[in-house]
């Protein structure tokens, strides 16, 4: 999948690469001026009006183009400086930020539910186009309607239309009918991919077979939802909020059809691929500019810090060596004992054994044991580092006096030069235990270095179980900490117990056994050998939730150093066997996916506020054919018109396999998703892939896929089979809702 | 030149003349609020309801409902909730598909509630009624 790539190679090529484009996110369009009005409205003309789901498009019959187009939107506003409610609908919603963030849509997905909102749009309609006559709408209207809908949806409108604007006629159509019609389209397969859903219609010899019809409910609106719902999953630290306005122009701007999505989608994250089709947006920000610091000033800093560790770093020191002292003299006094009860009597033994606090013999054996160990390491740390080394020991000159010579100053003098005695001592040993670790270590290395010079394969099998075993131990402690997010796993379990058993603790201490042994402390009582063995103190990090980091870098830099003298020394290990090559970020999928094919830097601002779109620009598209990746339970796009080419259409009554020639002869895209980029391509080869060899096919996109059913509406309008169908005002009002004349363009009776 | 808030007065008193057109004597009032679901209640019952009432049955009634798309019978794509790339892995324990490991520690280390606004976009988060 991935192409091993040597980074330190590709790293240099990446400086020659340039700077990925970055767009900006396109919000809405804010108009500086209100929908202009028009006033070539005359008596009787027609008026069109394509009630889209997105976008309301209307005006005069006869005409090329429609004389308002505006979203389908309207905003119920109360103005407190204005003192009145304002009722704005389509761009005007847009001229204030106030009105717009109250702004609704009539539609909840395919339906009209919100009728008040309706009759906004249609006054403002009607209104634009310049309707001048009193106390009704002076002329027949056009209107668009979806396939079949729901009895309520149509009556609302009839009602409406008649009752409220008392227009004299009425005819209905589907807009993608309008749009074939349009096109000169006389049979063929009219695919509508519209806002709200996605539907196909085959239409023979200028007839619509409705009842062949189907529908996805799929369409642009639920495309740029599905991004809108993923995006804040795919950047959950996004500083800003990404608006829908915005996400409906990145589907606009970015989105196309894969003409095969299997295979571009497996190649979409390789990073020659990511290098073209990577789009990086921007959201905009204001820069927090950071004030620069003079070298002065930061030199100060510096210093004062460098300061203030040293200070903290000498204190530690001499703490710690408070601690040594006391400890060697502990060492000392027991060390004593035990010789002195070498000469003793076993009554004796036990009685000094039992005042010095301790079981048996072996008890204070353990406890001496013990005591040696942490001393050791105690001067293997930075103790006796930094000491003034003049090469002699400083002259005690007190020390071998007798008390009972001195006077009471000279006491209080010796008991200081006692302590400095021991101090110096005391800095002394360690000194010498720290030299002889690091003359170890040199020894060692020597070793290591004759050993791989001479039997390179025994030293590198060597190193190699060495890395595996630190592999093993990080990969197991990796295992571990996710085992502790899930509660009721045995790590878990296994955790509280400890807690439990550390916790009850305290309590034994009063289980009769109260130990005291001479100038040792609580802290160190003889008997608790807890610590004597380092591993001891796992336990407290096991049973310590959060990670511990320290010990992650330490482990990590160990396996590192391991592998950088494998990679030096050991020529089967490559660059691909390590550690290293998986934290890379040319190898992270999700580094791709989401940061696209550069390098990221998590703390600059631009980067933090941008987004990168790649899978997305097709998986959005491709859900029309493939409906279950948005878990929608319908058949595709491609399979739907298999069906109905192949299945349905041919068991149809009255219909010729002549037909059928003229229907594949005609695929007609409309409809707002039909502007993807690449959707006429995939469905050519879609048809193709079903289609026996050599059948004739063409497929082929509106010419204004947005307009064009407008366009229709108003040629059509204007014709015969639009006045034979148009239903008069007493015609409703005598036969009701319910009578309707079916037309050509898709209007059935419900 | 941007538009002044004042101005917005203007334009609603322009809007207002809308009512010139309008029947005066039309019925008005809140109208009831449908949505789409009751809509689409509503409209099966009534095609019962024809059903019910006509002699002879009739089999091919055009309606919104029977215009839907049927289930696809072709074998589902999986893919990855994550990424998107194609993949077969599901995580046993969220049922989200992942693509590789590296997803698959995301995935597993998502805040809770998290994975169910993944599966939400496949329409198969566990919805509790």
């Amino acid at each position: 999948m991935t192409v091993a790539v040597d980074f330190h190679t590709a790293a240099a090529a990446e400086d020659e690469l340039p700077p990925q484009r970055v767009y900006e996110m396109r919000d809405y369009y804010q108009p500086t001026e209100p929908e202009p009005f028009h006033n070539d409205w005359q008596k009787g003309v027609p008026i069109a009006i394509d009630l889209g789901r997105s976008m309301v498009r209307v005006g005069l019959a006869g005409k090329e183009d429609p004389s308002s187009i505006f979203p389908s939107i309207s905003a119920r506003y109360k103005d407190r400086k204005l003192r009145r409610s304002l009722n704005m609908v389509g761009n005007d919603v847009f001229l204030d930020t106030s009105v717009k963030s109250s702004l609704k849509t009539p539609f909840d997905g395919p339906m009209i539910t919100n009728w008040d909102s309706i009759e906004t749009l249609l006054d403002y309609s009607f209104l634009h186009v310049g309707v001048d006559s009193q106390n009704r709408v002076d002329s027949p209207v056009v209107m668009t309607e979806v396939i079949a809908p729901p009895f309520q949806q149509r009556f609302n409108l009839m009602q409406l239309l008649f009752e409220t604007y008392g227009v004299p006629k009425l005819a209905f159509g589907i807009d993608s009918l309008f749009s074939f019609y349009q096109n000169g389209g006389r049979s063929g397969l009219v695919v509508s991919a519209g806002h709200n859903a996605t539907n196909i219609i085959p239409v023979v010899r200028g007839d619509p077979l409705i009842s062949l019809a189907k529908r996805i409910d799929w369409g642009g609106q639920q495309g740029a939802d599905y991004l809108g719902a993923f995006l804040p999953l795919k950047y959950p630290y996004f500083p800003s909020k990404i608006n829908n306005f915005q996400i409906e122009n990145m589907v606009h701007d970015f989105c196309y059809v894969s003409t095969d999505y299997q295979e571009e989608l497996k190649h979409y994250l390789d990073l020659d691929n990511l290098e073209k089709k990577d789009v990086v947006l921007e959201a905009p920000f204001t820069e927090v500019v950071k004030t620069e610091k003079t070298e002065e000033e930061l030199r100060l800093e510096e210093a004062k810090k460098k300061e203030t560790i040293r200070k903290l770093q000498e204190q530690a020191r001499e703490r710690r060596l408070q601690k040594l002292i006391e400890k060697e003299n502990d060492f000392e006094y027991f060390n004593a004992l035990q010789e002195k009860m070498k000469s003793m009597t076993k009554k004796q033994v036990v009685e000094t054994l039992r005042e010095a606090g301790f079981d048996d013999q072996n008890d204070l054996n353990k406890y001496v044991s013990g005591l040696e160990k942490s001393l050791k390491k105690a001067r293997n740390q930075d103790v006796g580092e930094n000491d003034d080394d003049d090469g002699k020991p400083p002259s005690w000159t007190l020390l071998d006096v007798p008390d009972d010579q001195l006077d009471e100053e000279q006491l209080k003098e010796k008991r200081k030069q006692r302590l400095m005695k021991s101090n110096y001592e005391a800095r002394q040993r360690a000194r010498q235990e720290k030299e002889q670790a690091k003359k170890e270590a040199e020894e060692a290395t020597q070793r290591d270095t004759e050993w791989r010079e001479s039997d390179l394969s025994s030293w590198t099998s060597s190193r190699r179980s060495k890395l595996e075993a630190l592999k093993k131990k990080r990969k197991q402690r990796l295992r571990l900490k996710e085992e502790l997010t899930d509660r009721k796993s045995r790590a878990s379990q296994m955790r509280m117990k400890n807690i439990a058993s550390l916790a009850n603790d305290d309590s034994r201490g009063s289980s009769g056994k109260k130990r005291r042994a001479g100038n040792v402390t609580i802290d160190n009582d003889p008997n608790d050998t807890f610590g004597a063995n380092d591993d001891d103190w796992a336990i407290y990090r096991d049973i310590a939730q959060e990670s511990d980091n320290e010990i992650e870098d330490e482990e990590e830099r160990k396996i590192y150093e391991i592998e950088e003298e494998l990679l030096r020394y050991d020529p089967k290990f490559t660059i691909n066997d390590s550690l290293q090559r998986q934290f890379n970020w040319r190898n992270s999928t999700l580094h791709r996916f989401l940061r696209g094919p550069r390098d990221s830097d998590p703390d600059e601002q631009h980067q933090q506020h941008q987004i990168h779109l790649n899978i997305e620009r097709i998986r959005i598209p491709e859900v029309i054919f493939q409906p279950s990746i948005a878990g929608v339970d319908q058949c595709g796009l491609s399979e739907l018109c298999e069906q109905t080419v192949l299945r349905r259409l041919p068991a149809e009554p009255g219909f010729s396999g002549d037909d059928s020639k003229e229907v594949l002869k005609d695929i007609f895209l409309t409809g707002g998703q039909a502007l993807f980029k690449g959707f006429d391509e995939r469905m050519r080869i879609e048809f193709q892939s079903f289609l026996p060899v050599g059948t004739e096919l063409k497929v082929r996109t509106a010419e204004d896929p947005l307009l064009d059913a407008w366009r229709g509406m108003s040629k059509w309008a204007v014709t015969d089979d639009a006045r034979a169908s148009f239903i008069g005002k007493r015609e409703y009002e005598e036969m009701g809702p319910d009578y309707i004349k079916e037309n050509r363009m898709g209007c059935i009776r419900l | 030149m941007p538009f002044e808030h004042d101005d917005l007065g203007k334009v609603m008193d322009k809007l207002e003349t809308a009512e010139k057109f309008k029947k005066p004597d039309r019925k008005r009032g809140k109208r009831k609020y449908k949505s789409t679901r009751q809509v689409m209640n509503d409209e099966s019952k009534r095609v019962q309801q024809k059903r019910d009432e006509s002699e002879k049955p009739f089999t091919n009634m055009i309606t919104y409902q029977s215009l839907t798309a049927p289930p696809s019978l072709k074998p589902v794509k999986t893919y990855c909730d994550i990424t998107g790339l194609p993949t077969n892995y599901k995580s046993p324990n969220t049922r989200i598909r992942f693509f590789d490991k590296e997803c698959y520690d995301l995935v597993k280390s998502l805040p809770p509630g998290v994975d169910q606004q993944y599966l939400a976009l496949r329409n198969a988060n566990v919805v509790l009624k």
